[in-house]
């Protein structure tokens, strides 16, 4: 759409001609205006703020995990020493890892918020469907950033944490040895899993974050937003604004809370690693991050004990609830949005919570007893 | 001014429909033709071109030819163009200024004559195909490279069995190990084992009255634990999920072999006592010498499975 020039007497400035110049060949304006002026039914609210704060924390995950490569090594002799180095001799070192640690933790929080928000508002319902899949897609690379991230310290706690989550994934049926040597490099961990991490966490996950975080932005602006789960169209439509200012408003106050929050866990709990990585634990009591620490405590059960049971306990149970995530939007057809008038979702959710709650609390507990 | 959908079209005598459609010219990004129907005596749809327009007003649109001229202007084919929006033709939309309906620009000349344009498409994809197809194996083989590698076989001394003390009474022995990656330089790593000086009763609960043999995965005969020899090693990874195991007091079950990770607690003989594991404690190939001197082959075996999967 063409805009009328306002009759003015000053000259346009250079960065007023530069920007005309841009805007006449690329349409700045247009994008500008088309990015921004995105119709939020219902007006803006807190509980939407989750996707624009997760593209925030990447981003910054991306600019300190670059910043780190400046200095880590990824070989078997050199990554423990390097990232000491990074936290006790380079400037801010100690500041930048530690940001990328706890930045990794704010991401998988706020997936959890953001697909606990679509589920409740029954965002995920026709015709979003395909954005629900492709945010599952993007919750599973988030873990596998968590999963890869974790080795390349190359402590113990890093060893022990990839040597019992890669022997998880050998109790795949029929694939599992296949899939366990082929990410280990080998029959054990060492050099070729650290290679194979590193390549996974810095290369092929942010290659395809981003791919299908664009996608499903996407298509989400293709679908539009789904709005509040409750209203007449008139009300909605009358309390309806544009994602700029108010929404966008919030946004940035979540992420501006967020980045607090990282910063301040990052000033007061900076990472301090254990012993460089051996296949002797030594008084090491292996345990991953915590929020696997659920998953980890399961295993604990006898339900789950037995070759059969860890089957069950590792691969069959985590699939089966993932391939209902992913079914859900074919299987609960009901365009009823208002999850007080879905009984069986809201406690779904509230047991699905409850129990990682638990299973977490368990294993923190379980701890003590360890002493 | 430029005409309008719906506007109704005239010649110098009479009506002869609606403008039905325009047509742009993909470089000039102009008004080039404009599509008439829905007259009366002629259901053909009619293309006529810019230069026949004589004026252009809100409503009217007016032809310089009579309708007998007009009938005579080539019928409009469809298939010859395509929506604005099927194309991508930069800033095309921007000089529009009719109401929305079927906006089109031809469909290029040479496309035209192209008949078999599925065939074409499904050529791409074979192509495709044949590039990605061969490179398949090759990428595989290159990922799979480090995956398979023999057994090492090589008897490791990891201490003198004066540190036992006291019969079936764990204790930890740590090694190291040398070992050599791709390119890496040879590098030792630490390892342990958990080596007991076992009564005949443990004894016999690991034996079963029968020697323990290990053979490779060709069936070849590599050594013989004597049921009759005290000293047992186990391996020291859990064969839970792999991690390390320790000698603990249990308050209820006493002496005991505990993994801190999922709390598998295995007696003396390396029977699971609680927790989920799936199988025993794996003992390892041991020799003892005259003076106490403790050898071993270091293997490992998969976490998990019933039965001992060796993988080192």
């Amino acid at each position: 759409m063409d805009t009328t020039t306002q009759p003015t007497t000053t000259q346009p400035s250079a960065i007023e001609k530069v920007f005309a110049f841009v805007d006449e060949r690329v349409g700045l304006k247009t994008l500008q205006a088309k990015m921004l002026n995105e119709p939020v039914p219902g007006g803006s609210r807190w509980a939407y703020v989750f996707g624009s704060v997760l593209l925030f924390i990447f981003i910054m995950q991306a600019v300190t995990g670059i910043l780190l490569m400046f200095y880590y090594v990824p070989t078997a002799d050199h990554a423990y020493a390097s990232t000491q180095y990074i936290i006790h001799t380079v400037d801010y070192g100690w500041f930048l890892l530690s940001y990328h640690f706890w930045g990794s933790t704010a991401m998988v929080v706020c997936v959890f918020a953001h697909m606990s928000q679509v589920f409740l508002w029954g965002a995920y319902k026709k015709p979003r469907e395909l954005i629900w899949l492709v945010g599952l897609a993007l919750f599973g690379i988030v873990m596998g950033f968590g999963f890869t991230g974790y080795l390349l310290p190359w402590d113990q706690r890093a060893y022990w944490a990839t040597t019992v989550g890669v022997e998880i994934m050998d109790k795949t049926p029929v694939l599992g040895d296949f899939m366990a040597r082929f990410l280990k490099g080998g029959a054990t961990p060492g050099q070729m899993t650290l290679s194979r991490f590193f390549v996974i966490h810095v290369m092929v996950l942010p290659a395809a974050l981003m791919g299908l975080a664009g996608l499903h932005l996407f298509l989400f602006r293709k679908a539009g937003p789904a709005g509040p789960f409750r209203g007449s169209v008139e009300e909605i439509k009358a309390k309806t604004d544009y994602f700029f200012p108010r929404q966008i408003w919030k946004d940035i106050v979540g992420m501006v809370a967020v980045f607090l929050c990282i910063c301040s866990l990052a000033f007061w709990e900076p990472i301090v690693l254990l012993e460089e990585a051996t296949p002797d634990p030594g008084d090491y009591h292996p345990e991953p991050e915590w929020y696997f620490l659920f998953l980890f405590q399961l295993l604990r059960l006898k339900v789950f004990a037995g070759e059969f049971g860890q089957f069950l306990g590792a691969i069959a149970l985590p699939g089966v609830f993932m391939a209902l995530l992913a079914a859900l939007p074919f299987i609960d057809r009901d365009p009823e949005r208002n999850i007080f008038k879905r009984p069986i979702a809201l406690i779904s959710w509230i047991v699905v919570m409850a129990s990682i709650l638990i299973f977490t609390v368990a294993a923190i507990i379980n701890r003590e007893f360890l002493e | 001014m430029q005409p309008k959908l719906k506007s109704k079209v005239r010649c110098t005598d009479g009506e002869v429909g609606e403008v039905r459609r325009v047509i742009m010219d993909p470089l000039s990004h102009e008004i080039s033709h404009i599509v008439v129907g829905g007259g009366t005596a002629d259901a053909v749809e009619r293309q006529v071109p810019m230069g026949q327009v004589q004026a252009v007003s809100d409503e009217m649109v007016t032809l310089r030819g009579t309708s007998a001229e007009f009938a005579a202007l080539p019928a409009f084919k469809r298939d010859e163009y395509v929506t604005t929006h099927e194309v991508e033709i930069a800033h095309l939309e921007d000089r529009i200024h009719v109401t929305p309906g079927e906006v089109l620009v031809p469909f290029p000349e040479l496309e035209r004559s192209v008949k078999r344009r599925t065939f074409f498409a499904n050529f791409t994809h074979v192509i495709g195909f044949l590039i990605g197809f061969p490179l398949a194996f090759p990428v595989l083989r290159y990922l799979m490279k480090p995956m398979y590698s023999p057994f090492d076989n090589e008897w490791l001394k990891i201490g003198n069995s004066g540190k036992i003390k006291q019969d079936d009474v764990g204790v930890q022995f740590k090694y190291k190990r040398k070992i050599k990656e791709a390119y890496m330089p040879e590098q030792e790593i630490d390892k342990n084992v958990w080596v007991l000086k076992a009564t005949p009763k443990v004894l016999e609960t690991i034996y079963q009255g029968k020697d323990m043999e290990f053979r490779d995965s060709a069936g070849k005969h590599i050594w013989t634990n004597k049921k009759d020899i005290p000293y047992i090693a186990y391996s020291g990874k859990c064969p839970h999920l792999g991690c390390g195991f320790k000698w603990r007091t249990h308050k209820t079950l006493g002496q005991v072999f505990l993994c801190p990770c999922h709390l598998s607690i295995y007696d003396a003989a390396g029977k699971v006592l609680d927790g989920p594991a799936p199988r025993p404690l794996d003992p390892l190939p041991i020799k003892v010498t005259a003076t106490g001197d403790i050898t071993i082959i270091d293997m490992e075996f998969k976490a998990g499975t019933k039965a001992q999967v060796r993988i080192v």
